[in-house]
């Protein structure tokens, strides 16, 4: 009997359906024979309050509902641009204690993803300086100083729009 | 079509040849919507939804300041933009996060939410573009 090259071994253990061990890794394993023809999915399987288990789960779902508030008050403010619609006798802008509570909750909210995302500038920003690149901490402290400045100029448009 | 994979066998299902394009454009409009939304919305949110209840003045408590400034363009395009990032957001974070909680379709869940958050931004539209 001829000496078989590592692809043939291959070959003729997945048509004996035996086992063979892996070359390029190194790793040996017994594969069945199914797994090297077809690929198969290993669906991940979890409770649905798997993000109650840890402190950062709950802080990453968070951040992610915070685009719920966000989105939610976007909506109350188009009822608002809708009633503009019928005119100054039937226009009348939101108010009272519980639109303000909900927009308390939205806003915080808003802050919250302005928070985690505008903290993120500084990882995956790299800005050449020379040799080097500008410090991640200094990026996020820029990005925090726009958001300063873009919100007290917004701010000031919305107010003295209404003056 | 056949590939081989590291061990050198070969398999029935190719990978996917390049870069998955859609959903990197789909990740570059929520990380731009993102920013956007991160720089403007707090203050809208601020000015408008509890210092201007509050007594402090904002372009929408009266009706004139209102539709004056709703009449104006570059408004109806800047509040566009951001009902567009609003809605965007929403949709994408939905997107994965339902998924996350153990629902398996993509295609649909991503069907639905970035549906309805298109069509939140064509109503914006139309209340914007066909009102005062």
């Amino acid at each position: 009997m001829s000496p078989m090259s590592s692809r043939d071994a291959g070959s003729q253990a997945r048509l004996d359906g035996e086992a063979r061990a892996t070359a390029a890794d190194g790793v040996s394993a017994r594969i069945p024979t199914r797994t090297v023809q077809r690929r198969i999915a290993y669906p991940v399987k979890q409770p649905f309050t798997w993000w109650t288990r840890r402190r950062g789960y709950l802080l990453y779902m968070l951040r992610e509902l915070t685009a719920v508030g966000i989105a939610a008050w976007m909506l109350l403010f188009l009822v608002e641009i809708a009633r503009a619609r019928q005119g100054a006798g039937g226009y009348e802008p939101l108010g009272g204690p519980l639109f303000v509570a909900i927009s308390l909750v939205c806003l915080a909210l808003a802050l919250w993803h302005s928070l985690t995302f505008l903290s993120l500038a500084g990882l995956f920003m790299r800005i050449p300086l020379g040799d080097r690149t500008v410090p991640p901490r200094l990026i996020g402290r820029a990005m925090f100083g726009a958001l300063g400045v873009v919100t007290v100029v917004i701010a000031s448009l919305l107010i003295w729009g209404g003056a | 079509m056949t590939s081989h994979d590291s061990t050198g066998s070969s398999a029935r299902h190719a990978p996917r040849k390049g870069p998955n394009r859609v959903l990197g454009l789909i990740w570059a409009g929520f990380a731009t919507a993102a920013v956007v939304g991160a720089f403007i919305v707090p203050a809208h949110i601020l000015i408008q939804g509890v210092l201007g209840p509050l007594g402090v003045p904002s372009f929408d408590r009266h009706y004139d300041t209102f539709a004056r400034a709703l009449s104006n363009p570059l408004v109806k395009l800047y509040l566009l933009v951001l009902f567009a990032c609003s809605f965007y957001m929403l949709a994408f974070r939905v997107w994965y996060v339902v998924r996350e909680l153990g629902v398996p379709s993509k295609v649909g869940v991503g069907f639905v939410s970035f549906g309805l958050s298109g069509a939140g931004l064509i109503i914006a539209g139309y209340l914007l573009f066909t009102g005062p």
